[in-house]
């Protein structure tokens, strides 16, 4: 399936504003015109539009109760909202309810706080490749890939319910890693953590967008937000505000705040 | 009241000696019990996931059926079903009354709303984080129903135990439905019912003292499964 993605996505053309020609792989990956959530009479946001391309990271800012994890489940298919129209590795999607099978085996939402399946670490990882029906001999080596990216292969025999918040969060990274998604949507993934365990999170983000992810992230991490070459969305009164990139040159440290 | 001590000491005396009768009654039971119980727990448990995990028209009359037929007293159960089965009722010609399979049906009946609102409960009570990552991750609706169901096994392992709590503890349907009838249809219940009535207490004491080893063993075999299960305290 990744194959097919691929080649449609060379023939693409530049159709995102946001995408700059300095990293030529940058193609447009989702696009969304008139992206509206309701509560009741209550709207939440109005998206005119938004895009993301191939190959890059955002952030996702806004103050509590902006709508940011709600936005990020639309995207991800576990809410509904009114969409004008969706365009994902430019092809017209025509029906976005119910979700499309195409943006599910594509798109992967990994909750604020994510919760493990009581099996073991390591099943826990393969889960998404299994109920693809992937055999188990493909399964195990990947998963042992995984489990040594995200620094957890020292856990495998653990109990997930005794892992810590860090380590239930790098546990669910490699979870969402191994199904190559082309869009990872991730909800304050360093919220309440700290020190070590909030750089070892940190740390893994850029690895994904090397590895052919496109990654958004909600936070109000400055650490995140001041990664090099971070794009920004911002959700401020329910519309959504795109930012300039942080500059990504190496003559420059990247900017902490 | 001085034949009770006599009673007791006479009731162990069957349990020890293998009583023919007492063991027959005992095997009776258990086996239209879990019979029903096997019958039920399929559709009760996948009626329950439904009913906690969709939307749709007439959900909450379901649950208020199912909730109300908790408290549904099994004799009216058992009268039901005697008119349905008898012989000018639209089942008569199972000639099910007054037979094992007239039992298993009722048992099933009985142990129906039970399994269901236990499992709905569990299901209900799950983190729903369980059911989105599972989605997220590309599960289809049957791979989510068995990690949910998965995740809530110790709810519906609960469940059954109820369920199978209440049917073998039950009297009014098998007594209705059953009849009582010596080595056919007589039941650990229906026989302390009747026995003691005449004035036969060992037998019912006897009876009564599976019953008790019964709950103790399957609740304690329950406690062994959930052996790894944490604490509140331990999963905070």
């Amino acid at each position: 399936m990744s194959i097919s993605i691929h080649s449609q996505i060379t023939a693409a053309v530049y159709e995102n504003a946001n995408v700059r020609p300095r990293d030529e792989r940058r193609r447009a990956l989702l696009g969304v015109r008139g992206l509206r959530k309701r509560y009741g009479p209550r709207l939440l946001f109005d998206i005119d539009r938004l895009e993301i391309a191939t190959h890059s990271a955002y952030v996702l800012t806004g103050m509590n109760g902006a709508g940011k994890s709600t936005l990020l489940r639309v995207l991800g298919g576990l809410e509904r909202a009114e969409i004008d129209s969706l365009r994902f590795a430019c092809e017209d999607v025509l029906r976005v309810h119910p979700y499309p099978r195409a943006l599910r085996r594509a798109i992967v939402y990994v909750h604020q706080h994510p919760i493990l399946f009581s099996t073991s670490v390591a099943d826990n990882i393969g889960y998404g490749l299994v109920v693809r029906g992937e055999p188990p001999a493909a399964v195990r080596p990947v998963v042992e890939a995984a489990m040594e990216w995200a620094g957890v292969a020292h856990l495998r025999d653990t109990d997930p319910a005794r892992l810590s918040g860090g380590e239930k969060q790098r546990v669910a990274l490699a979870r969402a890693k191994v199904l190559q998604p082309r869009l990872l949507l991730l909800d304050e993934p360093t919220a309440n953590l700290d020190g070590a365990a909030r750089e070892q999170v940190i740390a893994l983000i850029p690895t994904l967008v090397d590895a052919g992810s496109s990654v958004v992230i909600a936070c109000h991490d400055r650490e995140l937000i001041g990664l090099p070459d971070m794009q920004r969305f911002k959700l401020r009164d329910g519309h959504l505000e795109v930012r300039s990139p942080a500059p990504s040159d190496p003559s420059q440290p990247p900017r902490h705040s | 009241m001085s034949d009770i001590p006599a009673a007791i000491l006479r009731a162990f005396e069957l349990l020890f000696t293998g009583d023919a009768d007492l063991w027959r009654i005992v095997w009776v039971s258990l086996k239209t019990t879990i019979a029903g119980l096997v019958l039920a727990t399929p559709p009760a448990v996948l009626l329950g996931y439904v009913i906690a995990m969709y939307r749709f028209r007439g959900r909450r009359i379901a649950i208020w059926l199912a909730q109300a037929a908790l408290s549904l007293p099994t004799v009216l159960i058992g009268l039901l079903l005697y008119l349905l089965l008898s012989r000018h009722g639209p089942l008569g010609g199972l000639h099910w009354l007054f037979a094992q399979p007239g039992i298993v049906l009722g048992q099933f009946v009985v142990a129906l709303p039970v399994l269901l609102a236990f499992t709905l409960a569990a299901v209900q009570g799950l983190d729903e984080r369980y059911a989105e990552t599972a989605i997220a991750l590309g599960a289809s609706p049957i791979q989510v129903m068995v990690r949910v169901l998965h995740e809530a096994r110790f709810g519906v392992m609960a469940a059954v135990l109820s369920g199978f709590g209440r049917v073998i503890s039950e009297v009014g349907c098998a007594l209705m439905v059953g009849g009582n009838i010596e080595g056919q249809t007589r039941t650990i219940t229906t026989a302390i019912a009747l026995e003691t009535s005449k004035g036969e207490f060992a037998q019912g004491i006897a009876l009564g003292i599976v019953l008790v080893a019964l709950a103790l063993l399957m609740n304690g075999a329950l406690m062994l499964l959930q052996g790894d299960a944490h604490t509140v305290r331990e999963r905070a």
